[in-house]
């Protein structure tokens, strides 16, 4: 049956590139190899930089979503289709964002650093 | 004769079958292909991936970091998705949570590029800077003081340390202000600036003395 060869050299394909390029992006996120400098700092309108809080909370709710949405789709793998994103879920990311770009508009538009802000 | 022209109505079907089945390897291997190549220039470097998530000023970004992580998890479920399923089938549908995720993160990235573009700091591809204004380049002997002024960008200590080439050419305090010698030789002084906080971060300015 030749065509069962070329769906199991299809998912062999998709299994190398996707996971190998995954693989390969996290362990050089994880070595520094990708440079992740200054990824929970901001800047300020004056150019100094400072820690930012807005940056945590959207990194830890980015993936806190990926991994909760990848165990639905694992969980249900065999159904054929893509398991949708609850509300809740939406409603929360979609804050999160705006917590971060807010605290972003306002260091980098309006806040100077020292005395006089 | 039966047999004969059984023969030949299923000539063609195999004929079609190979062909397709052919097409498909043909596919499939250049598809391959190109996936080796492109992770085998990655794995190696001719692909640089080092910047991924960098701004143009070095510093890496959460809003590019967040686009990547939901591109490739979506990217990878809708692969899983397609790949699990018997036979192999594209979803009959996208839900809108995801397209609403997407958004998400796409409008969140392209609002926080436009806040950069806002900020004359946000679109300086540079590291910490020191520029030095005066409000003269020349003086003459014993004649008005000029008076430098060191911006400090990037830094949070804005102090700087003046100095002057050559020494004892006049002389400058620690507001910047260059007072010129009452005679000498017509010369170019460079004044120079040098941050505090980070000594490889300095200006020179020149100062014509006649």
């Amino acid at each position: 049956m030749p065509f069962a060869q070329v769906i199991w050299f299809v998912k062999l394909l998709i299994l190398v590139f996707v996971g190998g390029l995954a693989a390969i992006i996290a362990h050089r996120l994880l070595t520094g190899q990708i440079n992740t400098t200054g990824l929970f700092y901001g800047t300020k309108k004056d150019g100094t930089k400072y820690f930012s809080p807005e940056r945590v909370q959207l990194m830890v709710f980015t993936l806190g979503t990926a991994m909760f949405y990848l165990s639905s789709v694992t969980q249900n793998r065999t159904s054929g289709v893509l398991p949708d994103v609850p509300t809740e879920t939406l409603v929360l990311l979609g804050g999160s964002h705006a917590i971060y770009l807010g605290g972003k508009a306002y260091m980098m538009l309006f806040k100077k650093n020292g005395k006089g802000d | 004769m039966l047999l004969l022209m059984q023969a030949a109505q299923t000539a063609p079907q195999w004929t079609e079958r190979w062909v397709s089945s052919l097409s498909a390897w043909v596919a499939l291997g250049f598809l391959g292909l190109v996936g080796v190549a492109i992770l085998y220039y990655v794995f190696t470097g001719k692909i640089d991936l080092s910047g991924l998530i960098s701004e143009p000023t070095g510093d890496a970004s959460m809003s590019r970091f967040q686009l990547l992580v939901f591109t490739f998890v979506i990217a990878a479920s809708l692969f899983l998705i397609i790949a699990s399923a018997t036979p192999p089938a594209f979803p009959p549908n996208i839900p809108n949570g995801i397209l609403v995720l997407l958004g998400i993160s796409s409008s969140s990235y392209l609002v926080s590029k436009g806040i950069q573009q806002s900020s004359p700091e946000g679109l300086s591809g540079r590291g910490p800077q020191v520029t030095i204004k005066t409000n003269s380049n020349q003086t003459t002997f014993g004649g008005a003081p000029v008076q430098c002024q060191a911006d400090v960008v990037g830094l949070n200590d804005k102090t700087v340390t003046w100095a002057i080439d050559p020494i004892g050419f006049g002389a400058i305090d620690n507001a910047g202000k260059y007072t010129p010698p009452p005679n000498g030789q017509p010369t170019t002084v460079t004044v120079t600036a040098t941050s505090n906080e980070d000594v490889s971060v300095s200006d020179k300015e020149t100062i014509k003395v006649s």
